[in-house]
């Protein structure tokens, strides 16, 4: 009578065969980390800038605060 | 001006700041990418049920992690000397200020046209007026023209200082017997602060540096009224 044979397992190949899944979680997690900073602070950063620069009036803004006393020597 | 909690820049007020402000920007990604790799990398060492630790033959990986890294490096370098080329740029500028460095203030000197200099001490805390700000606000405010290219020439008089003004993304060592030159423009009109940046003493933190980027009329009638 013979005893029933279990499956052989695995025995080499363990490390690549995780290696494969870990790999491209690795690079999924760090490409979103960059990109969610790209997309989250640096280009809302850039168009905070344009758009301030869009419709900004220096001699006017420069009135409003001689006015408002901002400078050392007040209204000249 | 710098707000308690602040983690960033100040706002940009230069075209080079903002430049500076955006490289930031890049080179922090980078260090986020790096870093979570790292940490995932550690995470799945700490937590592996794998057991065989001896060296094992790893040509592909190293081959990866010589290559990438390099890659990495030129990617930060090439906008970094963009932006340095672009500091050396020589714009014509309108006017030439002399900032010199003391033992603890700074003097500015305005000598294209009239000889103009004065002296900017720090104001005492125990001096200052309701709104103004300690450690920072001096007795005369470096003036200057805003939206003109203006050159800075720094130096020392004594011993080794440092002038600074975050929010132009300046900074220049003031070296006693050297000259230092800066390019300063403004985009905007307003009050921009600094600190000296070099050790000089046991006054170092109480000589600030306060600039006033106002219109060119206004800028001329100060002068006129400093001379007299």
């Amino acid at each position: 009578m013979s005893a029933p044979v279990l499956a052989k397992p695995q025995l080499r190949g363990l490390l690549a065969k995780c290696l494969q899944f870990y790999i491209i979680t690795a690079f999924i997690l760090s490409l979103g980390c960059a990109t969610m900073y790209n997309f989250g602070v640096a280009e809302p950063r850039k168009k905070a800038y344009q758009n301030f620069y869009r419709r900004y009036g220096a001699v006017k803004d420069f009135e409003e605060m001689n006015q408002a006393g901002v400078f050392q020597y007040g209204k000249p | 001006m710098p707000y308690p909690m602040q983690l960033g820049f100040q706002d940009a007020t230069s075209p080079i700041m903002e430049e500076l402000t955006y490289f930031h920007d890049h080179t922090l990604m980078i260090v986020f990418l790096i870093s979570s790799l790292v940490l995932y990398v550690i995470i799945l060492m700490l937590t592996t049920k794998l057991t065989h630790t001896s060296t094992m033959d790893a040509q592909e990986v190293e081959t990866i992690w010589t290559i990438l890294p390099a890659v990495i490096l030129v990617l930060i370098a090439l906008p970094s000397l963009r932006i340095l080329y672009m500091m050396d740029e020589i714009y014509n500028p309108y006017l030439t200020v002399k900032a010199m460095g003391h033992q603890w203030y700074w003097s500015y000197e305005y000598t294209d046209y009239e000889d103009l200099t004065f002296d900017s001490y720090m104001v005492p805390t125990q001096d200052l007026s309701p709104g103004q700000f300690p450690l920072l606000e001096v007795d005369n405010r470096l003036v200057l023209p805003m939206e003109l290219p203006i050159r800075m020439l720094i130096s020392s008089e004594d011993v080794l200082h440092a002038w600074t003004v975050p929010s132009l993304g300046l900074k220049a060592d003031a070296i006693p017997g050297r000259l230092n030159q800066a390019t300063l423009t403004s985009t905007r009109p307003g009050v921009y602060y600094g600190q000296c940046s070099e050790i000089c003493g046991s006054n170092h933190s109480f000589m600030p540096i306060v600039l006033e980027m106002t219109t060119l009329k206004y800028f001329e009638k100060w002068s006129s009224m400093m001379q007299s």
